[in-house]
């Protein structure tokens, strides 16, 4: 009875386990179906390319073709090209996007993507192009961006010399869409920053020094220790996760005791030879002063503890009094801030510098930076179209549509001029992140060859939205009070201008893009687990054990080989000297 | 096994045919079986290939054959790298407390809660104990780090009121705190978890034996002595050799959640170190070779384990 009832479950199951084995190998074998077409409709463009030149030229194909995109940063208000821009966009080319953005460590997936052969169409990898370039998954673009790309020629100018990859291998392997072209920049968002109720307290005295910057937040901590419900309010919060301890902790060591900002390395402007930026006397002093700051309790315990989202959160909570760190790191915070309507718990920058002595370097010009580009795989059905498709980006009407948005809709010509309606305005300052989503303005900055601030088109518009007159529709009235106490309209002018510096011949030595089995590469890693691990010691330390600490740091790096590392960076930052200098 | 080889004798004359035969019998558990030695075989042993990496430079989109051979010269940076040796100290020490903890805790644990005669009572503790297991490392990590914070931070706040500390103790700075604070929220989050296994073996206890005991005159604790130990024993020794065959890849989701750049020194294992220096700089091969150094002294803890325990209880699971 039971063996014959039982029977047929049994052929059921065995069934079923054996199908979902055979399914499981069929979707293997799809796939490699899939990518052997997709290589052998690569091979048939490539030839096709140039006779199909001239075709092209006449009717420009529009039928839809759908693009993967990958990119390094993230873009959390991505919308699947269902926003109004993206739109309009797929209107015009055809394209439609189908982006992946890095979620964690993006280094990390892209040794995934350059180990795994199968890439996305269109793929921006910041500084890990090389690990790219080296498993050959992207292609050299001089000859589509000669033949099909007038925009992106006509904005790039010579500056696309910068673009080639080495000395050796002269090829475009990015096209550089991070740097922007004939760029004034306008919004200072870094320095040091401080909440507006700390300045108006103190009357809104100077803030130059690590000193003065001290001195407001020591004179509101005594008298406001605690907020209204009894919470403790912070001195200066610093942000330390991973990483964050670049932007909030290191790279500011080198901005206020005058370096300009080149990653890890202070060069030298005349021979280009480069120290692990850390080894300068210099910093030892102003690490000297946080390590000051954490001994009378103004800096905030937890700063090498908590994690990125404690941060923000802290920051949130407006008890934060100071912070030094970019505007792009704290924002989601700040604006938290704003929609709860503390206006005087937002910050503002100041240029603070060790000592007088020294001038904050935000703004030393870097010139076209090159380095940082978008580039397209190996495996893209249609480099042609793709190409094109960047190219209108890189068009006034592209650039203009993604900075903008819609003519009408998000901002109107009036006299001639490009003005946001008040109510668009409203709602980009205060419901900026459902404003951004519904619309995309901005998500195609990082695609796109672009100008910069300052860069005005034919009609005598800005490119941007980001100029003066602009930029102060944007700012609370708080905010405004604050500048006007010191006789500035926006934060940049508060700080030392780019014509007090001599432009850099090299661009940004951050955005040298190392190959990642070279030893600098791994001696560099090495100096960073040390950095991270010496400068919360030496700050939590007790001031008499502070030299102490930081001899035993420096003995560390020098063990572990920095002056090997040190020797092999400037090698690379005198071949991209010579590599730009030549046009 | 000596025992049934002689009457096996007679069978092995045609062992083909009684193969085959056995074959038709079972070929149902047979077919059953299928999928999972497939499986097995696809992500178990295929992978193994790519070991081949740690002995080449491997560069990819190159295929097998253009790869340049190094030899063992990843092997050799491996072992000349102070970084690594740490990481292996503090894996060891890492899982060895984990192991320790982890082990002694849930069958304690598990007797005391078999002990308790209220039923509700013992459904409910059950029930709560195990609930952090449900919980993901990331919301976990996130509510230790809450709870040992110097801001507000319950323990802190615990600990002043009972004037046990004068000034708050800034739990997640100190590196030799570190391996504790990982320990003790493996234990909060898992004990409860690894209980269910114990109870359940404990259940499978005849009645009759605790009832004999009693009539005997044995106490509470004679019974679990006498009954309960040595009725789950084969349960423990089991459990505890797969632990150990775990030893070595404790992964590194914790140590990478709760660590912070000031702990580094005891919170690096070797799975961080592989991400760190291997995958994320691209250096496939090196990454590759740790993972190989990974598996073989698994393999050697493992037997090693058995071996010791063969001797001393006459089991063996391998």
């Amino acid at each position: 009875m039971t063996r014959k009832t039982a029977k047929p479950y049994v052929a059921l199951m065995v069934l079923t386990l054996l199908l979902s084995v055979l399914a499981g190998c069929g979707g293997g074998n799809n796939n490699s179906k899939n990518t052997a077409g997709n290589t052998g409709t690569e091979a048939a463009n490539s030839t096709n390319a140039a006779a199909t030149a001239e075709a092209t030229e006449a009717a420009e194909d529009l039928s839809p073709l759908t693009l993967s995109f990958f990119a390094e940063d993230p873009n959390p208000n991505w919308n699947n090209m269902k926003d109004e821009v993206s739109t309009v966009l797929t209107e015009k080319t055809g394209v439609t996007l189908d982006a992946e953005f890095a979620v964690g460590d993006p280094q990390q997936k892209i040794a995934l993507i350059a180990a795994g052969g199968e890439y996305p169409d269109i793929i921006s990898a910041k500084a890990d192009i090389g690990k790219l370039v080296d498993a050959g998954a992207v292609i050299d673009l001089t000859e589509l961006i000669d033949k099909y790309a007038p925009n992106i020629k006509r904005v790039l100018g010579d500056n696309l010399a910068r673009a080639k990859y080495t000395n050796e291998d002269q090829s475009i392997y990015a096209i550089p869409t991070w740097a922007a072209v004939n760029e004034k920049k306008f919004v200072a968002g870094g320095g040091f920053e401080l909440q507006h109720r700390v300045l108006k307290e103190a009357g809104y005295p100077e803030i130059k020094t690590v000193q003065d910057y001290e001195n407001v937040i020591k004179a509101y901590l005594e008298k406001h220790p605690t907020d209204e419900n009894g919470n403790k309010n912070i001195g200066v919060s610093l942000n330390a996760d991973d990483w964050h301890m670049y932007i909030s902790v290191t790279n500011p060591a080198v901005a206020t005791t005058g370096g300009s900002d080149d990653g890890e390395y202070f060069i030298d402007q005349e021979t280009h030879e480069a120290i692990y930026h850390f080894r300068r006397p210099e910093e030892k002093e102003y690490f000297r002063w946080l390590n000051h700051m954490n001994d009378i309790g103004l800096l905030d315990k937890e700063s090498f503890v908590q994690k990125y989202d404690q941060y923000k959160a802290k920051v949130a909570t407006g008890r934060v009094l100071g912070l030094i760190d970019q505007d792009w790191d704290y924002n989601d915070a700040q604006q938290a801030l704003k929609t709860a309507g503390k206006f005087d718990q937002t910050y503002g920058h100041y240029p603070v510098t060790l000592t007088s002595e020294y001038k904050e370097t935000s703004f030393w010009p870097t010139g076209f930076m090159g380095g940082y580009g978008i580039s397209i795989s190996t495996t893209n059905p249609d480099p042609v179209r793709t190409i094109k498709f960047l190219d209108y980006l890189a068009s006034d009407e592209g650039q203009i549509l993604n900075n903008w948005g819609i003519e009408g809709k998000h901002y109107v010509v009036e006299n001639g001029k490009r003005v946001v309606p008040a109510e668009v305005q409203d709602r980009i300052n205060n419901d900026n992140t459902a404003f951004t989503k519904e619309t995309g303005i901005g998500f195609y900055w990082n695609m796109m060859v672009h100008y910069g601030d300052g860069a005005k088109d034919s009609t005598g518009n800005y490119y941007t939205k980001n100029f003066p007159e602009q930029l102060v529709l944007g700012y609370s009235d708080v905010e405004k009070e604050t500048l006007a106490a010191y006789n500035a309209t926006t934060w940049k002018d508060l700080f030392p201008k780019e014509e007090e510096f001599a432009e850099k011949a090299y661009g940004a030595a951050w955005n040298i893009a190392l190959p990642g089995e070279d030893e600098v590469s791994i001696l560099g890693n090495k100096m960073r687990d040390i950095t991270w691990k010496r400068i919360p010691q030496a700050i939590l330390a007790k001031p008499a054990e502070f030299d102490k600490i930081w001899d035993d740091y420096m003995a560390d790096l020098e063990k572990a080989g920095v002056k090997k590392m040190e020797e092999g960076y400037t090698k690379y930052v005198q071949d991209r000297v010579e590599l730009w200098s030549a046009k | 096994m000596k025992a049934i080889t002689p009457a096996m004798k007679p069978e092995l004359k045609k062992p083909a045919s009684r193969f085959w035969a056995k074959f038709r019998q079972q070929k149902y558990l047979y077919m059953m079986a299928v999928p999972f030695v497939l499986w097995a075989f696809v992500f178990s042993y295929l992978p193994l290939w790519g070991w081949m990496m740690a002995f080449q430079k491997y560069k990819p989109g190159k295929s097998f054959f253009e790869q340049k051979w190094v030899g063992l010269q990843y092997f050799r940076e491996l072992f000349q790298d102070e970084q690594f040796f740490n990481a292996l100290r503090n894996t060891l020490a890492m899982s060895l407390m984990g192991l320790l903890a982890g082990f002694i805790i849930p069958i304690l644990f598990a007797i005391l809660l078999n002990e308790v005669r209220l039923q509700v009572l013992k459904r409910f503790v059950q029930t709560v104990s195990y609930l952090p297991h449900f919980v993901s490392w990331v919301v976990a990590a996130g509510i230790i780090t809450k709870m040992l914070s110097t801001d507000n931070g319950a323990v802190n706040d615990l600990l002043l009121s009972l004037h046990i500390i004068s000034e708050p103790v800034q739990f997640m700075a100190k590196g030799n705190l570190f391996w504790g604070i990982v320990t003790a929220s493996d234990v909060w989050k898992e004990t409860g978890w690894n209980t269910i296994i114990y109870l359940a073996a404990i259940s499978g206890i005849g009645p009759e034996l605790y009832e004999a005991a009693r009539v005997d005159g044995a106490s509470r604790l004679q019974q679990v002595r006498n009954i309960t130990l040595p009725g789950i024993r084969a349960t423990i020794v089991i459990l505890l050799i797969i632990s150990i065959g775990h030893l070595i890849s404790i992964g590194f989701e914790k140590q990478f959640l709760l660590g912070n750049n000031l702990v580094r020194d005891y919170s690096q294992t070797l799975d961080l170190y592989a991400l760190n220096y291997g995958l994320g700089m691209g250096r496939f091969s090196f990454g590759t070779a740790i993972n190989i150094f990974n598996s073989v002294v698994s393999v050697i803890l493992l037997f090693t384990a058995n071996g010791i325990f063969k001797k001393i209880t006459k089991e063996s699971i391998i």
